[in-house]
């Protein structure tokens, strides 16, 4: 049975009301809910008939049992009443099951739905939400929430349900067999159901508590595991101990008062329903010594009964479970309330040559409600030309090149890529025409050819990707581990290290073929031995693309057609290397600086040599 | 998440007498307690059947013939029963649970404490979270199967038994024929049960797979974002949430099926009651009672069958478990103390490794016969490549391992003479990564020697130079840090470490200098921490700063396992080889962050 794989969208169920958002969000699950419910009732009707018939057959067989010859009649009809036995089972045992597998389907598939819609929304959203949200927090709800969610439509809703409809079809009928006897029999109820509701309350906290110790003691544990060098290095094995002793048997003390609430509560209930059951019983006995009612219907109440009052228990658990539930439904839907980035919005589409020639106009940017990130911004650059920035950290950089994929809105002034304001462009096709590569890349743990043809977009030969791998300088480790292109990354599979992805990203961009280049950061590696390499890869990369450089090093941006000097958000000074030399205040300085550094090791350098022929003439 | 594929798929296919025989072990010093709850849980069972046959007397002895005398000393009777069951009702669940809260916190303390003993090599070959799956989850169940599980197979043959005695006294002819389908339904439970829990376990598999999708998703997205890949995502995670609804739907109809099932498989022996009984209450030797004490026991009869096969189901698994849990407990340490080992009160003096192979698997040789000596009070700085056998020279000081071969003396002897705690507690350490634990600046400080008082703590602070950021943050020394310290950046951890070592007063200081770069400030405070340990002791760095190697009384470069050269930082420029490359690479590098250009720029730029 494959469910629906439809493009419900989520959002259109947002209501005021939670119940309200809840009934929405069961679109083209309501029919099979219903039917899930109907079944329950006639399940429950099933099993109060199979009492109704005891009745019957009570009543026919006593006279027969008290030696009265008239009953020879009840002979015919025993076959018949046997086979009523086992019809009714049937049928309770038969919607019992669909009722089940329906609620199933439903809480299942919504779950499903509501998986595969918040994936795709937070894929989706802008980073001016996601930048403010914890990755923990976001996958907490995408998990444990729709899991709570599924708990409520699979157990919880249809369990009250359940509770509810017994209970209907059961005091009606008892009602029907003796009215006295039907009201003496649901004195105690409303007591049950607000001690376990408050039961219930109490223990969902003693439990909340209980696990919070629980991830009190992984931690420890995990933090332990973790730094075991740092332990067996000041030798601290017996404060761990004892560390850990203290958080373990503190669990175990949580453990064992919730047990105590547990070991309370279910013996007093069950001294509160009994008491209700024996009493009960003891008029229905009267009434049937009295001859008020027949031994028949002495025998299908004390049945009946039984239906009536032991589930009440159980619904104060599920009221409280559910209340869990609707919490639950609060926080996905926080997430599902978000305007996710229109990517296909703008005018111009696909199938569009980009030449690359980009003006910023007294461009200017914040985020919400912050402080101006960005103040007047303005340069120009050709097609192919490179343009790099220069300047420290929190100058600007980073967020005047998230600009140009749309990843945030400028605020003020014009951006135009080939003529034509940026906005005009969908987020879809800027971003399909603009490569990044950072200096510690993020790769996914899937194998490494997966990683370089991630997000290609079309299929790619194998001989393609060599190509990309070989530029990239990367082909021959790739080809040293055991597995070649389809070594894993990460965890399972082996560590790159900082330079190694920043090369799997080249390859990955080469591939993709971008008008636009950014390279953020990533001419500083940290891996010095291959350094070389790498710019090698960056400079195969750069030909014949437009391509920002964030860098913070003279070398990285000398040979670039434009440097932006940026402070505070402003551009301070720009021209090429030797017009900023001339004319500029501050790129001298800091090219002065550059060259001190080569003046200072060629110092270094010659006064150890200095050392060293003196402590030979020493000798 | 790898460690729920490693939990998933291993487990013996076979029951093993000795993992039970183990697992019963468990419980031996609790003897009492268990004999406590089972007894509770007899009567309990006892009584739920008795119940019933009280039921039937009240019919029959009462009603049919009129008798309120008998009804009301049976009422009575019933009453105090009622009351005496809710003893024991609450008797077996406080004891077992207990009991069970008891076995898992004595399982986490065993496994906690045995790890502690353990090697460094163990940490190295098991991932974290397979050992945590030991403690936490395993640890659970095997508790579980020998308190609950017990539990409830006593209840349900129990209760089984009774109902039947109950039947055979009735009528002995009936019951014989009722019972036939006790065995057919516990075979259709057992399988019912296998199935459900094998659906279970697959979409809790795909539910851990989900969530490392998230995760990536969550993580990667400015490079999801950026190369336009969100369709193919989705369609790569509806293949993954589609999966989980095929097991999960698939084990909640199976559930649902289960029920019903063992039900129509006793309402036939409901019809057989019906009509057989019906038939021998006409001969008189069925009462009206005792068909509805029939209808009853049938009924309820499938309660304790669905227990006894879900506990028979789980059985499998807990052995698991348990097999899992008792590799851990069983595993021995690669380094123990010598039967003879000794503390010799202070490791003053040379330190030599003389001829010293090591490798790690047995394959791939790590160092190959090498030698050296450190005088006392000697700095020295190991430099060269990744992977060349710097960090292993440093293991293998600190007796994190041992050589396969030759032999490291320290101040004269054999180190393997004297006690791994003689060791390592005279040496301090700051690792490349430093690691924090959860709780107060002050706590990790303290660490370092556990009876310092504040004012020690200060003092070690205010030497390795984190006295002046710890003061500024808003607790102070109290300020948390967060899980393994995440709450502070880089440096503040690495000044932490240095205060902790400071603190410690070691004889030997070793440090594997971080490649991370971090502010100019912190930077230099970090030096000054550093020179402040390295007085007055042997010192052996891992070295990536300048300053760190400039100020060692001598380089090494460590190149496959070997010292490739060897000297002072003027002797090896000199030589024009590897560490003469290696430092003019790193001088550009490191002096270009030095100068930190931009924040002379940004502060000259602001004052124009």
């Amino acid at each position: 049975m494959n469910a629906v794989q439809d493009n419900f969208d989520i959002k259109a169920t947002l209501a005021g009301s939670r119940l309200v958002g809840l009934w929405r969000l069961m679109h083209g699950f309501r029919l099979p809910y219903f039917g899930a419910v109907t079944s329950l009732g006639a399940a429950a009707v099933s099993k109060t008939g199979t009492y109704l018939l005891l009745r019957v057959l009570a009543d026919r067989l006593l006279p027969a049992l008290q030696g009265n010859p008239s009953a020879n009649p009840v002979m015919a009809l025993l076959p018949w009443i046997a086979a009523g036995f086992v019809f009714l089972a049937v049928f309770e045992g038969g919607f019992t099951y669909i009722s089940g597998r329906l609620a199933a389907y439903t809480a299942e598939g919504i779950a499903r739905r509501l998986r595969n819609y918040l994936f795709d929304h937070i894929q989706r959203l802008p980073f001016s939400y996601l930048d403010k949200m914890q990755t923990g927090e976001l996958i907490q709800r995408s998990t444990s929430d729709v899991d709570a969610m599924r708990r409520f439509f699979a157990d919880q809703a249809i369990g009250v349900g359940r509770i509810l409809l017994l209970f209907i079809v059961n005091f009606t009928a008892i009602l029907n067999l003796d009215t006295t006897l039907g009201l003496a029999s649901v004195i105690v109820i409303p007591v049950i159901v607000l001690v376990s509701i408050f039961f219930f309350r109490r223990v969902t906290k003693a439990y909340e508590s209980y696990q919070e110790q629980d991830a009190v003691l992984s931690t420890t544990l995990q933090e332990n595991l973790a730094g075991v060098r740092v332990v067996k290095a000041f030798a601290r094995q017996d404060f761990e101990r004892n560390k850990f002793e203290k958080d373990n048997h503190r669990k175990f003390v949580l453990g064992r008062r919730l047990l105590l609430m547990h070991s309370t509560f279910w013996p007093l209930s069950d001294i509160i329903c009994g008491a209700q059951m024996l009493g009960g019983f003891v008029l229905a006995a009267i009434f049937a010594i009295d001859g008020r009612i027949t031994v028949g219907t002495y025998l299908a109440y004390h049945g009946l009964v039984v239906w009536l009052i032991w589930p009440m228990r159980n619904l104060g658990r599920l009221i409280v479970q559910a209340s869990t539930g609707l919490v639950s439904y609060g926080r996905v839907m926080e997430i599902v309330r978000q305007d996710r980035e229109p990517l296909e919005e703008g005018k111009l589409q696909a199938s569009l040559h980009l030449r690359g020639e980009i003006a910023f106009e007294n461009v200017g940017f914040h985020y919400d409600q912050g402080a101006e990130v960005l103040e007047d911004i303005t340069f120009t650059c050709q097609p192919g030309q490179s343009v790099a920035l220069l300047g420290s950290t929190g100058s600007g950089k980073t967020s005047l090149v998230n600009l140009l994929p749309r990843f945030y809105e400028y605020s003020t002034g014009k951006i135009l890529l080939d003529g034509v304001e940026l906005n005009q462009y969908s987020r879809k096709f800027l971003r399909s025409q603009i490569g990044i590569v950072e200096q510690e890349p993020f790769l996914f743990s899937r194998s490494l050819r997966e990683n370089i043809t991630y997000g290609v977009g079309r299929a790619v030969s194998q001989q393609e990707i060599e190509q990309a791998a070989k530029v990239a300088a990367i082909h021959d480790i790739i080809l040293s581990f055991p597995d070649g292109y389809d070594t894993l990354i990460g965890e399972k599979g082996v560590t790159l290290s900082g330079g190694q992805k920043q090369r799997v990203a080249i390859a990955r961009t080469l591939l993709k073929d971008p008008r636009i280049l950014i390279l953020d950061d990533a001419t500083s590696s940290v891996d010095t031995e291959t350094e070389a390499a790498i710019r090698q890869a960056l400079k195969q990369l750069m030909v014949g693309r437009t391509s920002f450089i964030i860098a913070h090093r003279i070398q990285s941006v000398m040979h670039a057609d434009l440097i932006l000097v940026l402070d505070q958000g402003r551009i301070v000074e720009q021209g090429t290397h030797d017009e900023l030399l001339a004319r500029g205040k501050i790129y001298p300085q800091i090219h002065d600086l550059q060259t001190r550094i080569e003046s200072e090791l060629e110092q270094e350098i010659a006064s150890a040599e200095r050392r060293i022929s003196s402590t030979e003439q020493a000798k | 998440m790898s460690d729920a594929y490693f939990e998933e798929e291993e487990f013996s296919t076979q029951f093993n007498g000795k993992t039970i025989i183990r697992i019963l072990g468990l419980t031996r010093p609790y003897a009492l307690w268990i004999i406590g709850f089972l007894i509770a849980i007899l009567f309990t069972s006892v009584l739920d059947a008795y119940f019933t046959f009280l039921n039937k007397r009240m019919v029959d002895e009462g009603i049919v013939v009129g008798n309120r005398q008998a009804l009301v000393s049976i009422a009575s009777q019933y009453g105090l029963l009622i009351l005496a069951q809710a003893v024991s009702v609450f008797s077996f669940i406080y004891l077992a649970g207990v009991l069970g809260e008891r076995i898992r916190y004595d399982l986490r303390k065993r496994m906690f404490n045995h790890l502690q003993d353990l090697s460094i090599s163990y940490f190295n070959r098991t991932p974290v979270g397979w050992i945590m799956s030991r403690v936490t989850s395993d640890s659970e169940r095997v508790a579980d199967l020998v308190t609950w599980g017990l539990l409830d197979v006593t209840w349900a043959a129990m209760n089984i038994l009774t109902a039947s005695y109950f039947m055979l006294l009735i009528n002995w002819r009936l019951a014989v024929i009722v019972l036939f389908i006790v065995p057919v339904l516990i075979v259709i439970a057992v399988q019912f049960r296998k199935r459900i829990l094998v659906e279970f376990r697959l979409s809790r598999k795909f539910n851990s797979k989900i969530t490392g999708a998230l995760n990536e998703n969550i993580t990667g997205v400015r490079v999801i974002k950026a190369l336009g890949r969100e369709d193919t995502n989705l369609a790569e995670f509806q293949q993954l949430t589609s999966e989980m609804y095929r097991h999960s739907y698939r084990a909640a109809w199976l559930s649902a099926l289960f029920l019903p099932t063992v039900q129509m498989i006793s309402a036939a022996a409901l019809g057989v009651i019906v009509w057989y009984g019906g038939l021998q209450a006409t001969y008189g030797s069925m009462s009206i009672g005792g068909i509805q004490a029939f209808i009853s026991y049938v009924t309820f009869m499938m309660w304790p069958i669905q227990d006894l096969a879900r506990v028979y189901a789980e059985l499998q698994h807990a052995i698991a478990s348990a097999e899992r849990m008792f590799s851990l407990i069983d595993a021995v340490p690669d380094i123990q103390d010598r039967p003879a080992a000794f503390d010799p009160g202070t490791l003053r003096g040379e330190i030599e490794f003389d001829h010293v192979y090591f490798s790690y698997d047995d394959k791939l040789p790590v160092l190959e016969d090498f030698s050296l000596k450190i005088k006392p009070g000697e700095s020295i700085a190991l430099v060269g490549p990744t992977g060349g056998g710097k960090t292993t020279i440093i293991n293998l000081l600190c007796r994190f391992f041992e050589p396969t071969q030759g032999v490291i003396r320290i101040a004269g002897q054999d180190y393997t003479n004297y006690s791994q705690h003689a060791i390592q507690s005279r040496i301090g350490i700051v690792l490349q990564t430093p690691h924090l634990f959860s709780g107060s600046v002050r706590e990790n400080i303290r660490y370092g020697r556990l009876d310092a008082s504040d004012e020690e703590i200060e003092a070690a602070a205010a030497i390795a130079g984190a006295h002046e950021f710890i003061i500024r943050l808003s607790n102070g020394y109290d300020e948390p840090v967060g899980e393994g310290g995440n709450l502070l950046s880089t440096g503040q951890k690495q000044l932490i470490s240095l205060a902790r070592a400071v603190l410690a007063h070691p004889e030997i200081f070793i440090m594997d200098e971080a490649t991370s770069s971090v502010d100019t400030l912190t930077e230099a405070l970090i030096q000054k921490g550093m020179e402040a340990l390295m007085k007055d002791r042997t010192s052996i760095i891992i070295a990536h700063r300048l300053s760190t190697i400039r100020r060692a009384n001598r380089i090494l470069v460590i190149d496959k396992g070997r010292i490739a050269e060897m000297g002072s930082h003027a002797e090896l420029l000199h030589q024009r080889g590897h560490y003469y490359r290696l430092y003019t690479q790193q001088f550009r590098q490191q002096l270009e962050e030095a100068y930190d250009v931009f924040q002379s720029l940004s502060i000259k730029a602001g004052s124009t």
